[in-house]
């Protein structure tokens, strides 16, 4: 009678207690960001400023300067965590990485062609990037599909690095031709949290309510899916359609993280990788676990690159690549290529 | 042996008187210059020529000579919109960029002379000098008075010293001109600024632009933020944006809309906030111009646009 596996209820007490935990840590590096930063508005300075008391200049860094970066890293690490999960389940592929798919490369190749139209960087629309990372998406699945081999992790992966060199290329083609261009993209390419301001969430805001219906509605039926197609339909779902939403709820939740912070790199495959360490390969438990788990790499990472290089700061996407490549070689290089 | 020895002795005067008859013949075909490469031997009066810098197109169009070739300004696909005003029917044809200098373009105008930019690389100048002579000025890091000494080896190579000496002379007035007229009690201080979305980009004080501002009484400065010999500073975070705050501050940027790029630095609360936007004294200039010009007329350019903004 003793049971030897734990219990659903166990299980579900055992991810309730880790979720309090990561939304605990996340708390405390929110409030690391208030504190830290480049400038001279030092921790004990900048609590002051919290609890209401504190100089005009402190009130306003942290008020005006930091709550806004924080609350931006807070959604674009959201966004990012919750796509990565959603596409290495639906392409059971543990290295699908919107930057490995051609959804990073697909947004700044849409955002090259908008600066060459006349945009320019500080006036970009989110809906451009948005688009570029949705067209970038489908056509690496596109590829994939046609080549009749979705389970093969390693042919997607082929299929995202051929079509991110692909736009890399037209990327570089169009900024040749156009030098004024060049010299904006150049502070867009690589991701940045500096100067984001709450109006910018605003504008994303419809896109991610929209994509959280879409996680909400597919999150059973994607489960379902990782037990196979056969099983899927089996169970009353529809694999083409489950994985055309999740398609879409990805490329909104990436173009429009990529729209407000630029491209950040690995955040997608690093997050889910530790939400799998911690709850298992379930999505349902996965995608809870990437919640906190998503912001609290992008705050960190941001935090970081505050205070290295001060009183400049360090680009975020810079920081993210560095966290992110050991271990993307750690997935590769582990004894067998893990399956979803 | 002795007879030998007279022989060459008789000889020896015709020899010099003929030599010394060639000498001037030569010379003043030819002249030779000091440049970065070495002595360099350029014709006198070159017709040909080709700028393959903007601040050698500068000297070139102040010179009265108006180049076959150049390459396009920084951040754009023609020539700087102040030099536009200098050129009048004939114009130089686009041989390139300052970093990819298309080689062929320049070698189909046959120039008589090459002016190209400081720092030159080596194999690019054996390229280069194989086609014209090619006049490289020797300057290192950055020095905010290098440019008078640049502009006078063009001018050299150009045969145009006089000309260029009264445009010299003329800059040296009317920088002088301007100081009197914002004469204050004490030089008002200013910082040049790129902006960026994520912050500005503090523009060095040893730039042409800075060397030229202090000459018309303006105390720029780079709030110590640049490093030497860098041009800018990398960009600043919003939270030290006050570092910037001075009596005037000039925001450079690379494109036609100066005016958007302070209002999207308006917009930004950190901006917003600075005691220089408070008393309305940023003014907007032209990146091209501004930050990476040098020249005779350049200088001219930047006096005026100086004194249009500072002086009521």
């Amino acid at each position: 009678m003793y049971a030897a596996r734990p219990s659903g209820l166990f299980q579900a007490r055992r991810l309730s207690a880790r979720l309090a935990g990561l939304l605990a840590l996340l708390v405390l590096v929110c409030l690391a960001s208030l504190l830290w930063g480049a400038g001279d508005v030092g921790p004990a300075r900048a609590w002051a400023a919290i609890t209401g008391q504190g100089d005009a200049e402190a009130q306003f860094v942290v008020g005006s300067l930091r709550l806004p970066r924080t609350l931006v890293g807070l959604v674009v690490g959201l966004a990012l965590g919750v796509a990565g999960a959603l596409l290495q389940a639906v392409t059971r592929n543990p290295l699908a990485e919107p930057g490995l798919l051609g959804v990073s490369a697909g947004a700044a190749f849409a955002v090259a062609v908008a600066l060459v139209l006349g945009a320019t960087a500080t006036t970009m629309r989110i809906g451009v990037a948005q688009l570029g990372a949705m067209v970038g998406c489908l056509c690496v699945l596109g590829v994939a599909r046609v080549s009749g081999a979705g389970n093969d992790p390693v042919r997607l992966v082929l299929a995202g690095a051929a079509l991110t060199g692909l736009l890399l290329s037209l990327t570089s083609l169009l900024l040749l031709f156009d030098q004024r261009a060049a010299d904006e993209i150049r502070f867009w390419i690589v991701g940045s949290l500096a100067g984001r301001r709450l109006e910018h969430l605003l504008a994303i805001l419809p896109s991610l309510l929209l994509a959280g219906a879409i996680v909400l509605a597919v999150a059973r039926p994607l489960a379902a899916l990782s037990l196979g197609e056969r099983v899927a339909s089996g169970l009353g779902h529809r694999p083409g359609l489950i994985r055309l939403l999740v398609i879409v709820a990805v490329a909104l939740l990436v173009g429009a993280a990529t729209a407000t912070a630029g491209p950040l790199a690995f955040v997608g495959l690093v997050v889910p990788f530790a939400a799998r360490a911690l709850a298992g390969p379930d999505i349902r438990r996965t995608l809870w676990l990437c919640l906190p788990l998503g912001p609290l790499m992008v705050i960190t990472a941001d935090i970081v690159s505050r205070l290295l290089v001060a009183p400049s700061e360090l680009p975020l996407g810079v920081l993210t690549a560095l966290c992110g490549a050991p271990v993307l070689v750690a997935v590769v290089r582990a004894r067998r290529m893990p399956t979803l | 042996m002795k007879g030998m020895r007279n022989w060459v002795g008789a000889l020896r005067l015709p020899l010099s008187v003929a030599v010394l008859a060639l000498l001037p013949l030569t010379a003043w075909a030819e002249r030779s210059v000091e440049t970065a490469f070495g002595e360099v031997v350029v014709p006198r009066s070159p017709e040909r020529v080709v700028t393959l810098y903007e601040g050698a197109l500068d000297v070139a169009l102040a010179a009265g000579v108006t180049p076959l070739g150049a390459v396009t300004t920084r951040g754009g696909d023609g020539m700087a919109r102040y030099i536009e005003a200098h050129l009048g029917e004939q114009r130089p044809a686009i041989v390139g960029v300052v970093r990819e200098i298309n080689l062929e373009a320049v070698l189909a105008l046959e120039p008589d002379v090459i002016l190209a930019p400081p720092q030159l690389p080596e194999a690019q100048y054996r390229l280069l000098s194989r086609m014209a002579p090619t006049v490289v000025p020797l300057t290192e890091g950055l020095d905010p008075e290098a440019w008078r000494a640049e502009t006078r080896l063009f001018a050299q190579a150009l045969g145009r010293e006089a000309e260029i000496e009264a445009a010299l002379e003329q800059v040296d007035a009317r920088a002088a001109e301007v100081a009197e007229r914002i004469a204050a009690d004490e030089a008002p201080s200013a910082v040049l600024v790129r902006w960026m979305p994520q912050g500005p980009m503090v523009m060095s004080a040893d730039l042409f632009t800075a060397g030229l501002l202090r000459a018309a009484g303006v105390a720029v400065h780079d709030a110590g933020l640049t490093r030497e010999n860098s041009p800018h500073s990398d960009p600043l975070s919003l939270e030290n944006l006050s570092r910037v705050d001075a009596d005037w501050l000039f925001l450079a940027t690379l494109n036609e809309e100066g005016r958007e790029a302070l209002q999207a630095a308006q917009a930004t609360p950190a901006f917003a906030r600075l005691d220089v936007v408070a008393r309305d004294q940023v003014v907007p200039v032209d990146g091209q111009l501004w930050s990476s010009a040098t020249g005779p007329l350049a200088a001219l350019t930047i006096l005026d646009q100086l004194d249009a903004a500072l002086t009521p």
